[in-house]
């Protein structure tokens, strides 16, 4: 998502991944140090979806990523309608989201790996009663 | 009767590829309506068109990232429900 916001909305035509290569800006790159398979604490953003579906400002989820956003670039996760909506305990951006979509959500952090028969993840939760409403 | 495409890459005994479909599955059994949902899983280079709603799965170098960004620019600018995890 980062990506495509980079490009289409930011004007970063050649936005990329580090792991698709070295040519392009990388607007995604590789974290000096891995989370994968970590647990994080995130700080969520006031006034933000993500607050709103959470009924908290504060969360621990799993991770499993090894990649994250640029950190010379992360003016961008705050432009052209997108919000940086939780950090984690780095200050890193672990979530974004648009105000102007009816459900927009990109998180560095894997919901669906806390989700549970009779617990669902409340972002699923949410993205699922989203899904309802779009398709009336 | 929504359906939610489910874009993602690696094959189904991946663990997160099953955590994610699990995930929604677990949402919509909550629901009073749930057999009316359709989980749709397309590979980023099979996708053709896109359901009420879109997952966009874990699992990056995808086969087809030009594909999964058409996907992404698709749901926002149309107002489709997106998560990306």
């Amino acid at each position: 998502m980062l990506v495509e916001h980079a490009r289409t909305l930011v004007g970063i035509t050649d936005a990329t991944h580090t792991e698709y290569g070295a040519t392009g800006t990388a607007i995604v790159t590789l974290l000096a140090c891995s989370l994968d398979g970590t647990q994080i604490d995130i700080a969520i953003a006031q006034s933000s979806r993500l607050a709103s579906i959470y009924g908290a400002r504060v969360a621990v989820e799993q991770t499993t990523c090894n990649y994250g956003l640029e950190p010379a670039h992360a003016e961008i996760a705050t432009m052209h309608g997108m919000r940086a909506v939780a950090v984690d305990d780095t200050g890193e951006v672990r979530a974004v989201e648009r105000a102007d979509h009816p459900f927009f959500v990109a998180t560095l952090y894997q919901p669906q790996l806390t989700s549970e028969p009779g617990k669902p993840h409340p972002i699923f939760i949410a993205f699922v009663d989203a899904a309802a409403v779009a398709e009336k | 009767m929504p359906t939610i495409t489910v874009l993602i890459d690696s094959p189904p005994t991946a663990r997160y590829h099953a955590a994610t479909v699990n995930a929604l599955g677990h949402a919509i059994d909550e629901r009073d309506d749930r057999d009316s949902f359709t989980i749709d899983v397309v590979h980023t280079d099979a996708i053709s068109t896109i359901g009420d709603a879109v997952v966009i799965g874990p699992g990056t170098p995808y086969n087809d990232p030009r594909a999964a960004e058409a996907v992404i620019t698709s749901a926002r600018e149309r107002g489709v429900p997106l998560v990306a995890t």
